[in-house]
């Protein structure tokens, strides 16, 4: 991972900028969303495939930052929503997308469905995904 | 199925609020299909996405506007080696890759 950010950074202009865009690992929020309202109905479970993913990627931006290749100007947490309209529809996503590094714990899905058949008709199934954006300048050292 | 990811464009907003894509020459490492690609693109003077699977690659080069031939292109590779010479970026993104 840090020789990959060599060869990026060595691809960029001396006044270039890299953009680190990416989910971080917080036991994501499963909600119930209407236009009722918001209720959350558990968190997933982190794995820690997922966790040590996470890891690796700060400890590659703090090894090209001690290395001065670069220098970090602004950073920020937002949120990223996925939206299913059931909760099947979401377990279904998860056990192909997200296996090995997110867990539905039955007790959360169970709830999940608990909450949306007695929501709205207009009720969506959405997990809040924890989001860093992070701007470094190229060093020019 | 009815996935829906980030209708609000939060990730969106908060991109062009980091950064200011006219007239500039952007790699994107781990562009995927392409997703987050249709977001800048179009403002970029070039544009260059990276991503080792070969699925995803074939499938953003399809949804490709027209009006961004040869603005954009998308590669099927890691960013191990990246072939550009250096200095060629004003900005590169790491997109959920890193």
């Amino acid at each position: 991972m840090v020789h990959a950010l060599e060869e990026i950074l060595r691809t960029l202009k001396p006044d270039g900028i890299l953009i680190d865009l990416r989910p971080v690992e917080s036991n994501w929020p499963v909600e119930v969303s209407s236009s009722a309202g918001v209720q959350e109905s558990g968190r997933l479970t982190d794995l820690p495939a997922a966790l040590a993913d996470d890891e690796a990627a700060f400890y590659a931006m703090r090894e090209a930052e001690s290395r001065s290749w670069v220098v970090k100007k602004k950073e920020e947490e937002f949120v990223f929503y996925y939206y299913w309209d059931t909760p099947s529809e979401m377990k279904e996503f998860m056990e192909v997308e997200w296996d090995g590094f997110e867990k539905l714990e039955e007790d959360v899905y169970q709830k999940t469905k608990s909450l949306w058949v007695s929501a709205n008709a207009d009720a969506r199934i959405r997990v809040r995904v924890k989001m860093l954006i992070t701007k470094w300048d190229k060093s020019r050292v | 199925m009815s996935l829906q990811r980030d209708p609000e464009g939060f990730e969106k907003k908060i991109l062009h609020k980091f950064a200011d894509f006219a007239g500039k020459r952007i790699l994107e490492i781990g562009c995927g299909e392409g997703r987050l690609t249709w977001k800048y693109a179009n403002a970029s003077s070039l544009t260059v996405g990276f991503d080792p699977d070969q699925d995803a690659v074939r499938v953003a080069r399809a949804d490709s506007p027209s009006a961004l031939h040869g603005r954009v292109h998308f590669v099927q590779a890691g960013a191990s080696h990246i072939p550009f010479s250096k200095e060629t970026f004003d900005i590169a993104i790491l997109a959920w890759s890193l």
